[in-house]
């Protein structure tokens, strides 16, 4: 049995397993993206062009970083108790390609809403934005990490843990990240937290691939989202591969 | 044998002693039942046989391989059907066989034949293409069944796999389970329908508290039994026969709800009967029955004397404890 067919059969199965994932999560997407967009200047009334650009794309970053750190550690804990992963683990399955399998479907769901995230904003405020060629990588990539945490923090924790923990991200990645506001708004404490914390780099990933001519694309942040990928991963695959 | 388990011991993490000492072994081409009270250990067993639980000490070999060693050498070489039911959560019984089967590495045609053979002889077809949330417990619990032995492995590892099912389908099942081990896998079935399993198992082992306390073919295990029979009273509502009132040739008696049983001699069937008669008359029993003994009898009887051994040493260890104090007392 090889890895590769292994893996198609199991995007084949989780996709199955997921597709009424798909359209309820780009409702929550575009609602979530019209919250943001709309909310914030409420909060804000004297708003600027760049706090008008900060929030236009940081909507479909917050979209994105909320799927993969809470609607996917939610899921897959409810695979671990309803005992779907515990009957994959005793398939002859490689871990790896059950692993890569589920985060592409995740990938895959994630994606689309954020379209709607990036359409309502520029509708909304008329913004012009020069996307950047790099831009479907970027997506692809913090889709990915983002899903790649949840996971691993789903399986990692019993899901009691990973539900609380899943609650106190929320407010974190709503309040106290940099990403609907320049990371200089923040305390210094909390934005050497956030120099190694993917958070701040999922979003100036996203507004530097939306927006080229006001944001930088750096390399800096895609090399720290790859690590914080391939660290999730180990951590995804041991908990797969233990034995109580 | 293909599949040897030694010494086994599972302890899990708060000191549960879950499997203590636990050997057996299956052939190919046999049926192996394993009995045993809720929390026996049968589960935890099984668990470790498949690679998803780690031994505490003891092994396991399949095909003299040792699968402790390498967890997916056993995963490719058995193949398990659960206890908990398997979530088929947004995939029909047809996609779910066919994805197994195919994952566990048969071509597609193959899986597609057995598919068919083993929907048709459980008759569940009228399932196979709706959602699984929406079908019930039973047809579930069949279409994990499939899943276990579309693609077989040289273990087959059923962990009560009539549960939810139907008297009829029951019987469908059990000359399926017969018919993979005669295609040359070796099956190890967990079951409480002690009474059905009599006729669909080969060997059995029966587990209680850990321990194997009997092991060996099902008339091995009645020839103590051989020649008693059981006398089964259903009470009238309301009544209660006390101690006092049983005569002394009714042995081992227990009662479950509405019901007394005990086990009688040949000799004294004659007596039985009279008893048995004068109750009826008297409006103190609805019914009896007087039948030669059974598997199932064979069970209670040894589960409770393991738990008559059990109490007693508990009773000698507060004993000693207590004589200790004293000793103490008196020094
Ligand atoms: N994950 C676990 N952690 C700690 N103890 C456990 C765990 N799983 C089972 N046990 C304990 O181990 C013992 C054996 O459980 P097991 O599930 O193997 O029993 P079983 O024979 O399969 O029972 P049943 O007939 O009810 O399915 C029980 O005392 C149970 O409480
Ligand atoms: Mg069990």
């Amino acid at each position: 049995m090889s890895a590769l067919r292994s893996y198609g059969l199991l995007i084949r199965w989780q996709a199955l397993r997921y597709k009424w994932m798909l359209p309820m999560t780009m409702v929550v997407q575009a609602l979530f993206a019209l919250g943001i967009v709309a909310g914030y200047p409420l909060l804000f009334p004297e708003i600027d062009r760049t706090t008008i650009l900060f929030l236009a794309t940081g909507a479909p970053a917050i979209s994105l970083i909320m799927m993969g750190l809470v609607a996917v550690p939610q899921v897959v804990a409810q695979g671990k108790s309803e005992g779907s992963v515990e009957y994959i683990r005793s398939l002859p399955i490689p871990r790896l390609a059950f692993l890569a399998a589920d985060l592409s479907v995740w990938t895959a769901i994630v994606l689309p809403g954020v379209v709607f995230a990036v359409a309502i904003g520029a509708l909304r405020f008329g913004l012009p934005l020069s996307v950047s060629p790099l831009v479907v990588p970027a997506f692809v990539l913090v889709a990915l990490t983002a899903s790649c945490v949840g996971y691993a923090l789903a399986s990692v924790a019993p899901p009691m843990v990973s539900g609380i923990v899943s609650q106190v991200l929320i407010v974190f990645v709503l309040m106290f990240s940099p990403l609907s506001f320049p990371a200089e708004r923040l305390p210094d404490w909390l934005r050497a937290i956030h120099s190694v914390l993917p958070i701040q780099a999922m979003g100036e990933t996203i507004r530097g691939s939306l927006a080229t001519t006001s944001f930088p694309l750096s390399s800096g942040a895609f090399l720290l989202l790859g690590a914080w990928c391939a660290g999730s991963l180990v951590l995804a695959l041991a908990a797969l591969n233990r034995r109580a | 044998m293909l599949l040897s388990i030694s010494d086994l011991t599972k302890v899990y993490r708060g000191g549960t002693r879950a499997n203590d000492g636990v050997s057996l072994s299956v052939e190919e081409g046999q049926v192996f039942g394993l009995l045993g009270h809720n929390g026996a250990g049968k589960t935890t067993l099984v668990s470790q046989v498949v690679g998803l639980l780690r031994p505490t000490s003891g092994a396991i070999a399949i095909d003299g391989r040792d699968a402790v060693a390498d967890p997916g050498y056993a995963r490719r070489v058995c193949s398990i059907q659960p206890q908990a039911q398997v979530p088929i959560t947004g995939v029909t019984p047809r996609q779910a066989i066919d994805l197994v089967g195919r994952l566990r590495g048969a071509p597609r045609s193959l899986v597609r034949r057995r598919m068919d053979r083993f929907v048709e002889a459980l008759q569940i077809g009228e399932w196979l293409d709706v959602d699984g949330e929406r079908i019930s417990s039973g047809v579930k619990r069949l279409t994990s069944f499939c899943m276990a032995t579309v693609s077989p492995g040289r273990v087959v590892i059923l962990d009560e796999p009539t549960n939810d099912v139907d008297p009829v389908r029951r019987r469908l099942l059990w000359t399926q389970v017969r018919a993979v081990a005669d295609e040359g896998s070796a099956v190890l079935l967990v079951t409480h329908n002690v009474l059905e399993a009599e006729r669909a198992v080969d060997r059995l082992a029966i587990l209680d508290h850990g321990r194997v306390i009997a092991e060996g073919t099902p008339a091995e295990l009645k020839t103590g039994l051989a020649d008693e029979l059981r006398l089964e009273l259903v009470l009238e509502p309301g009544v209660e026969l006390g101690a006092a009132e049983v005569p002394a040739f009714a042995r081992r008696t227990t009662t479950a709800g509405n019901r007394l049983i005990a086990t009688v001699a040949p000799d004294d069937a004659g007596a039985a009967v009279r008893w048995a008669g004068d109750l009826r008359i008297a409006n103190r029993i609805e019914e009896y029955s007087l039948v030669p003994a059974t598997l199932e009898d064979v069970y209670v009887q040894l589960v409770g004397r393991a738990d008559a051994d059990a109490t007693a040493a508990a009773a000698n260890a507060t004993d000693s404890a207590a004589r200790e104090g004293d000793d103490v007392r008196a020094a």
